[in-house]
């Protein structure tokens, strides 16, 4: 019995932490989600509607027949596909950056993870103000290219989503990096001398033992990258403009501008809803890998 | 084959590690086909970079080493037809039992037919059917180890490396496995280079045992040559118990020991070392030394006395009980030890 109090005690601030602050929102915004839009913004605790999820895909058209609009559905798809795109290319410059990085000296590993974190000293803000500086007519890339006399052009590939891939890659890099690195780490160096004895080249060592054993940490990385690249706000909002919105944006403006609560509230929880089942998938097929 | 052509013969190799240490230093030896040879030595004394630099995993900074004639320097650890057993068994972790006995197969890029004929026939010849589909995870140390030596034998390589092998077994256990590899040597009839540290195994097992300290070879022999005829004062310090003594040769076939008493042997004149086995000394009413028990030590089939004939001489005496309780001496008891002169092995120091 002690035990059983003992680990309840334990467990109960976090608990209490996640209850408070995670469970409880969660809840309060999915109720908002069903509920009328208040008539001076906010909402009307008092009117219970499925307008906001209908909102997502239909808008009245004059006769105030429901039409289907695919705007908010293509934001999504935006959404995904930078963050995708995103977690790809930070897996492509990640990985070899973390191989390098763990068959380092020991000594030096350290601090290379620590060179890994310092971006993090920078406020996030300031750091994609910095692209819109190297990006843009003008900028340093132009200036340079021009001067080189490589390109004649006009270099222009701010606000657009081109952008805001670069910024998200830039932003979420050490993401994809630090559980790779970690994973690769891990691996017992014997085991590439086994491959290596057994007949593998360097090559077939990396595809047949080294890439399988650094799985979790890819498969991890991709999760810090992918899911919050899809809720990703500073980098779309800066780099991005306004034709490459995603649903960071979309969100944050039916809370400000649009004050439309519920709507904003239903688009947090389709998002949310897409995220799990998408985790869901995942875990699913790599339990089964495992076994 | 040709019995004149070695399986592996490594010509002056050496291998220094930063700091200064030498691992190999000058170290050439000869290994002949289907040969059980072991490497023997205390850690630290090179056996492994040497099994190392065989496989490839080691590259020494001078001297060579050929397989079959063929010199194998230069060439990365893929493409030597050697194989190893880890010492840890290094077992892929994400694969099943069969996977990893297909690996070495697979590399080679064999038909899938042959390569799970191949997998099932080693898993048969290590004793392991009916355990495919495990993962490392799911083994006990004793089936890793065969995991291990299926998977290295399945490429039927020139010569097979053991690092160790048993060193993580329990006694039992490791007993078994000692004449499984024997059993195994002769069934594969291959080459066997074996590492260990374990005096007792490397006479069980080997043809031949090189016996290495500080990087060198201190002699190369049978296991009868290395246990009684130790070419040096650590070989015969390191292989089995001795009775180590230091002497003056006198020139007339005897030697003075340092309080004074003499023993007759034959060998050189001057400062030596003279290495008796316990086994070969008898404790008997009179004798060539003689002395006081200090203890014995009851070990069932023996009793080991330690008799101390003066305060610089002190001798261990392994005798048989087979006579039965009555030959027994007792702590204190007054004693003589014959020693027969072709027990005694003179060494320079």
């Amino acid at each position: 019995m002690t035990a059983v109090w003992r680990r309840a005690a334990l467990l109960a601030p976090s608990l209490g932490w996640i209850a408070a602050f995670l469970v409880l929102p969660l809840c309060l915004m999915a109720y908002v989600s069903t509920l009328a839009r208040g008539p001076m913004g906010g909402v009307d605790w008092n009117h219970h509607t499925a307008d906001a999820y209908v909102q997502f895909l239909f808008e009245r058209d004059l006769m105030d027949r429901l039409v289907v609009n695919t705007d908010y559905l293509r934001i999504f798809g935006r959404s995904f596909a930078l963050a995708g795109g995103t977690t790809v290319l930070t897996l492509l410059i990640g990985f070899p950056t973390a191989i390098w990085m763990a068959f380092q000296p020991p000594s030096r590993r350290l601090l290379l993870v620590f060179i890994i974190t310092v971006p993090f000293w920078t406020n996030i803000l300031v750091r994609n103000y910095a692209w819109i500086l190297l990006l843009r007519t003008g900028g340093l890339i132009d200036t340079l290219l021009r001067a080189s006399g490589l390109s004649n052009e006009p270099f222009s590939i701010l606000y657009t989503p081109l952008a805001t891939g670069i910024g998200l890659t830039y932003s979420f890099l050490p993401y994809m990096v630090l559980p790779i690195y970690v994973s690769l780490e891990k691996i017992d160096r014997r085991l590439v001398e086994a491959a290596f004895d057994l007949g593998a080249s360097r090559w077939a060592a990396f595809r047949r033992v080294i890439l399988p054993l650094a799985m979790p940490g890819v498969m991890g990385g991709a999760i810090l990258v992918f899911v919050p690249g899809l809720g990703a706000f500073i980098s779309p909002e800066l780099l991005g403009g306004a034709k490459s919105m995603m649903i960071g944006s979309l969100i944050q403006q039916q809370f400000g501008q649009s004050r439309n609560w519920p709507f904003g509230a239903a688009l947090a929880f389709v998002l949310f809803a897409l995220v799990l089942l998408a985790l869901g998938a995942h875990q699913l097929r790599y339990r089964r890998e495992a076994r | 084959m040709n019995d004149a052509v070695p399986a592996i013969e490594g010509r002056d190799l050496v291998r220094e590690f930063a700091g200064g240490v030498r691992a190999l230093d000058g170290v050439s030896l000869s290994i002949r086909p289907n040969e059980f040879f072991t490497l023997l030595g205390p850690s630290g004394c090179g056996k492994t970079t040497l099994l190392r630099a065989i496989a490839g995993l080691e590259v020494p900074d001078s001297g060579s080493i050929s397989l079959y004639g063929q010199p194998l320097d230069g060439l990365p650890p893929w493409k030597r037809p050697v194989n190893t057993v880890f010492q840890s068994y290094a077992i892929f972790p994400h694969l099943t039992v069969a996977q990893n006995v297909a690996f070495g197969l697979e590399m080679q890029r064999r038909p899938r037919a042959e390569i799970a004929a191949r997998v099932a026939e080693m898993l048969a010849l290590v004793k392991l059917e009916g355990l495919d589909g495990r993962k490392s995870s799911q083994l006990s140390g004793g089936q890793q180890q065969r995991v291990a030596l299926a998977r290295a034998l399945a490429t039927s390589p020139r010569v097979l490396l053991l690092d160790e092998p048993l060193s993580a077994l329990d006694l039992k256990l490791r007993t078994e496995m000692q004449l499984e590899l024997k059993r195994l040597q002769a069934r594969v009839g291959i080459t066997f280079i074996f590492v260990t540290h374990d005096q007792h195994e490397a006479l069980t097992m080997s043809d031949r045992i090189a016996v290495m300290n500080a990087g060198q070879i201190q002699q190369i022999g049978t296991p009868d040559e290395i246990y009684d005829r130790p070419a040096s004062r650590f070989v015969a310090d390191f292989i089995g118990a001795t009775n180590l003594l230091e002497a003056t040769g006198t020139g007339e076939g005897a030697y003075r020991l340092a309080d004074g008493s003499q023993i007759a042997a034959q060998g050189p004149a001057g400062s030596v070392w003279l290495a008796i086995r316990p086994e070969r000394l008898r404790i008997a009413p009179e004798g060539s030394l003689h002395g006081v028990v200090e203890h014995a030590v009851y070990e069932g089939t023996d009793t080991i006395y330690h008799v101390v004939v003066s305060e610089t001489v002190r001798l261990r005496v392994r005798a048989p009980n087979s006579d039965g309780a009555s030959a027994r001496f007792a702590t204190g008891a007054a004693v003589g030890v014959v020693i027969p002169a072709d027990a005694v092995r003179v060494l320079q120091s």
